[in-house]
């Protein structure tokens, strides 16, 4: 057998494609992971990190709201490291319509969703962060997700699995015989290398560069790029989701994260073009401030620490040429069906909540293509780290009195923080302190979680996420990515990549304490470092 | 309480200004909220380009010796950027390949030395180079807690266990002909790095490490030592909160920790910093000054006030508190009789004065001569 032959390829390093990788590896099969720059770049890392309950779609979209609950339940167990199970509170302000509160309980229920109607005053203890003018509140199980964990949690188990991964590694083309796709060509960015892999199925799960990976295959899926933008706050000013009780609107769900919280968003058609560099506006940051402070009050005196966007990968309905008819629905079809092109399997839409029925659908589809009669098991099995429920119960198990980085540790990885060298000093040496993360964890992700620039290693470990956006971390972490592969060269450059990546997501929010955080970043690094 | 001259600010800016004018024979008070831009000072002044014998002096006199000598100084990061004057343990070079082979020293388990930087830089230029970690068991206790093991922790050990260094480098050293060390070493006085150098058989460079810096702070110590030694009195930790000014002159500021004892001077000088040390305050629509609500040069238009991308210049950066010629600051236009602007809370308003520790110095000793021309 050939080392670049598979079963199945799939093209994105999204929760897509992550979770579609672990699923076909589950089922046996033997897969490759490409993904052209780290994974969750796209949609996947954009977004609240809401677990939904599916109360937000309940009234107008039916199906996804029951999607959205059935996942959330199964995430609670597969995915319990990834998940903060917060609850959500759905809130009708004097300015909304008390009236929609029953509509909404009425069409939760019909879904399936736990829909409790709370007085105001117990609201109010239960997130006292709310706007204390409430006139009504519901009571259903949200949650918070982190996606770059869950991503990579995705990610591990199916190299676990004996599946492989290539990152930084771009499809420029499909090798096709006939009417049959039989595998990519591909450029890895960092070696220069150009590579062929072949597999009888290949699975577009390239989210919004969907549309461009089907063109590269000879197909045509009309796409329509929406994007969204966020900003998240200095504190966790709330413990409880918040959301509006009304029709979705801009800027109605400040979730809860880790050491922050997100308000979003907004929803804006943007071109092609743009997909690549989605930049927030000032009015966008209005808009968010404004409409937030209505959810919680103390968000317009709260410090924000960046602003984000992403653009949902939303798909024009199959039969609909005039676009008008746009899905969040989950889209998956059989280029071979419908375009008569074998091997080729598009999967789409959906939101990063119903990823795993996703990767399910998807497998499904692989599997009936080889032939393969495997039930799927992800929605059973947990993913690795989420063997134990409690990453307190996890952190005591490893280190018997954990510190407080330790237990920030075994809540990132789950019971994979056993596998972190700890118990000397030099593991145990923090290198970002607002986050908590040792050298000890940075090393560990560096060695098996696919890891290449200052970057991605954020999104592994967290690492320049917190109040300091990296001002003290980055150089430190930068030595041990120095260390690692053996090149300070590139690591300059990498760090300033990653001074630029921050600041990116500060100065549309350049104010007050940020500019004061940003005027000492760039004092340090231009002055005093001499970058 | 009265004063000849009440100066805003305790960096290094309102701390020159004071020993000026105490020298002169001033009575006066410096309010500092504590922090200053000396805490992360790379030890260079970059925009002072000719040797002033008079900036000298001043900082002679204090136990900062400066020196001047036109080149390149090593960043913590392995460049080298131009120079002129710097502190008496930095650094500045004729030309980057200031050695044939380097070791560069660190400390293991220390973070915030970037060794494997410096070598990469040094060797670009043409130094053969080896980089080794001390073991030391004495820096065992700050590993304790990990996030100890930092700058001035350090230099407070190396203040007694420097001698073990310099033994410790001696016997790593092969045929190197320099030797470059983190800036751990003298919190209080130079003596410190000194030594090391008179013990060690090779060129020592002392290299930045991350903030803060410990020349920065042995420098802000023996300035304030300096100050208060003219009788000048330094009020730690404390903050202006009001202004009393009639028809365009500053009669008496309130303090924070001696709300009703007004401090009452003929002179007062604002040198508050950057928006860092809050001397300037940024919100959504404005940059501010917040002590007497100066005018502020700046953009009203908030998208000109970045450059998207980190490496440009910020033009955020340039703005600050305007000034007539002799530094008196402006308010509705008008300068205020006797009220100075000095330092970075002038941001690029003067760039006759050069930026960053030369604007300090050079915009501190002409504010108070203004002020002693006056009396």
């Amino acid at each position: 057998m050939n080392a670049n032959e598979f079963d199945v390829i799939i093209i994105g390093g999204g929760i897509t494609g992550a979770g579609t990788q672990r699923d076909c590896a589950m089922r046996g099969l033997r897969t490759l992971l490409i993904e052209r720059s780290d994974i969750a770049t796209g949609a996947t890392g954009r977004n609240h990190g809401l677990l939904h309950s599916g109360a937000r779609y309940a009234v107008n979209d039916p199906e996804s709201a029951e999607e959205c609950i059935k996942e959330n339940m199964i995430l609670r167990r597969i995915a319990s490291h990834c998940i903060d199970e917060t609850d959500g509170l759905f809130i009708t302000l004097p300015e909304d319509d008390l009236g929609y509160q029953q509509t909404f309980v009425d069409a939760c229920r019909h879904a399936g969703i736990g829909a409790e109607i709370i007085d105001p005053d117990l609201a109010r203890r239960l997130e006292p962060s709310v706007n204390p003018e409430l006139i009504g509140a519901v009571k259903v199980p949200d949650g918070s997700v982190d996606p770059f964990r869950l991503c990579a949690a995705n990610m591990l188990d199916a190299k676990l699995r004996g599946g492989q991964v290539r990152l930084q590694t771009e499809v420029t083309g499909f090798i096709r015989e006939g009417d049959t796709i039989k595998g990519v060509h591909t450029h890895n960015h960092q070696t220069g290398e150009d590579v062929d892999y072949y597999a009888p199925v290949t699975v577009n799960a390239c989210g919004i560069w969907g549309q461009h990976m089907a063109e590269l295959a000879g197909v045509k899926v009309g796409m329509y790029p929406a994007k969204g933008a966020l900003l998240i706050f200095a504190h966790r000013v709330n413990n409880v989701v918040i959301n509006r009780c009304r029709k979705p609107s801009n800027a109605d769900i400040l979730v809860p994260g880790d050491t922050v919280c997100v308000i979003g968003t907004t929803s804006t058609r943007i071109p092609f073009e743009e997909c690549d560099h989605v930049a927030v506006t000032p009015d966008e940051v209005t808009l968010l401030i404004t409409e937030g402070a209505k959810l919680a009050p103390s968000l317009s005196s709260t410090r924000i620490l960046r602003a984000y966007a992403g653009v949902r990968p939303l798909v024009s309905a199959d039969d609909d040429p005039t676009g008008r008819n746009i899905s969040r629905g989950i889209v998956c079809l059989d280029h071979e069906t419908r375009d008569g092109l074998k091997g080729f399997i598009t999967i789409t839409g959906g939101k990063l909540m119903t990823y795993r029925l996703m990767a399910e659908i998807a497998t499904d589809a692989v599997c009936r293509k080889l032939g393969v009669d495997k039930v799927c098991q992800t929605a059973e099995i947990p993913l690795p780290g989420s063997e134990e429920k409690s990453y307190e119960a996890v952190a005591q198990k490893i280190w018997e009195n954990p510190t407080t980085a330790q237990k920030a540790a075994a809540a990132r990885l789950g019971t994979r923080a056993s596998r972190i060298r700890t118990g000397n000093k030099r593991d145990d040496a923090l290198i970002c302190e607002c986050e908590e993360v040792s050298v000890g964890e940075i090393n560990a992700a560096i060695d098996r979680l696919e890891v290449s620039t200052l970057t991605d290693l954020r999104r592994r470990t967290r690492v320049g996420m917190g109040t300091c956006q990296g001002e003290f971390c980055a150089c430190r972490a930068a030595a041990l990515l120095a260390k690692a592969h053996g090149c300070v060269e590139r690591e300059r450059k990498d760090l300033e990549d990653f001074l630029q990546e921050r600041w990116k997501g500060n100065f549309p929010i350049g104010w007050g304490d940020t500019l004061r955080e940003a005027e000492y970043t760039q004092w340090v690094y231009k002055q005093v470092l001499g970058l | 309480m009265k004063f000849d001259t009440v100066i805003i600010g305790g960096g290094l800016s309102g701390m020159l200004a004071g020993i000026t004018l105490q020298k002169a024979g001033q009575s006066t008070a410096i309010v500092s909220t504590g922090q200053n831009a000396l805490h992360f000072f790379s030890g260079c002044f970059k925009s002072l380009k000719e040797p002033d014998q008079r900036i000298l002096e001043l900082f002679g006199e204090a136990g900062v010796r400066l020196h001047y000598n036109p080149g390149v100084w090593l960043t913590p990061l392995g460049n080298f950027k131009e120079a002129a004057l710097a502190l008496e343990d930095i650094d500045i070079f004729p030309s980057p390949k200031f050695a044939r082979k380097v070791l560069v020293v660190n400390f293991l388990g220390y973070h915030d030395f970037f060794s494997s930087f410096l070598a990469e830089g040094l060797e670009k230029q043409g130094m053969s180079c080896r980089v080794r970690f001390l073991n030391l068991p004495e820096l065992e206790k700050l590993a304790q807690s990990p996030s100890e093991m930092r700058s001035v922790q350090i230099a407070r050990i190396m203040d007694h266990l420097w001698e073990k260094v310099v033994q410790e480098v001696r016997v790593l050293l092969k045929d190197e002909d320099a030797v470059v060390l983190p800036q751990v070493f003298g919190l209080q006085d130079a003596a410190v790095p000194n030594r090391i150098r008179q013990g060690i058989p090779a060129h020592v460079v002392f290299a930045g490490t991350m903030p803060p810096s410990v020349p920065g702070i042995r420098t802000l110590f023996l300035l304030k030592q300096r100050y208060q030694l003219l009788g000048g009195t330094y009020l730690m930790g404390d903050e202006v909160v009001r202004a009393h000014t009639h028809e365009g002159v500053v009669h008496s500021v309130a303090t924070r920790n001696f709300d009703n004892h007004y401090l009452e001077a003929d002179n007062f000088i604002l040198s508050t910093g950057g928006y860092f040390s809050k001397g300037l305050v940024s919100n959504p629509f404005q940059v501010v000054e917040p002590v007497f609500g100066l005018d502020v040069d700046y953009k009203e238009d908030r998208n000109q006030w970045y450059n998207p991308s980190f490496k440009e210049d910020q033009p955020y950066m340039h703005f600050g508190v305007k000034a007539d010629e002799k530094l008196r600051a402006l308010k509705d236009g008008q300068p205020l009789e006797n009220l100075y602007v000095t330092g970075s809370v002038l941001g690029d308003t003067r760039p006759d004065f050069g930026f960053a520790a030369g604007q300090a110095i050079r915009t501190a000793i002409f504010a108070a001569d203004q002020i002693l021309k006056k009396a």
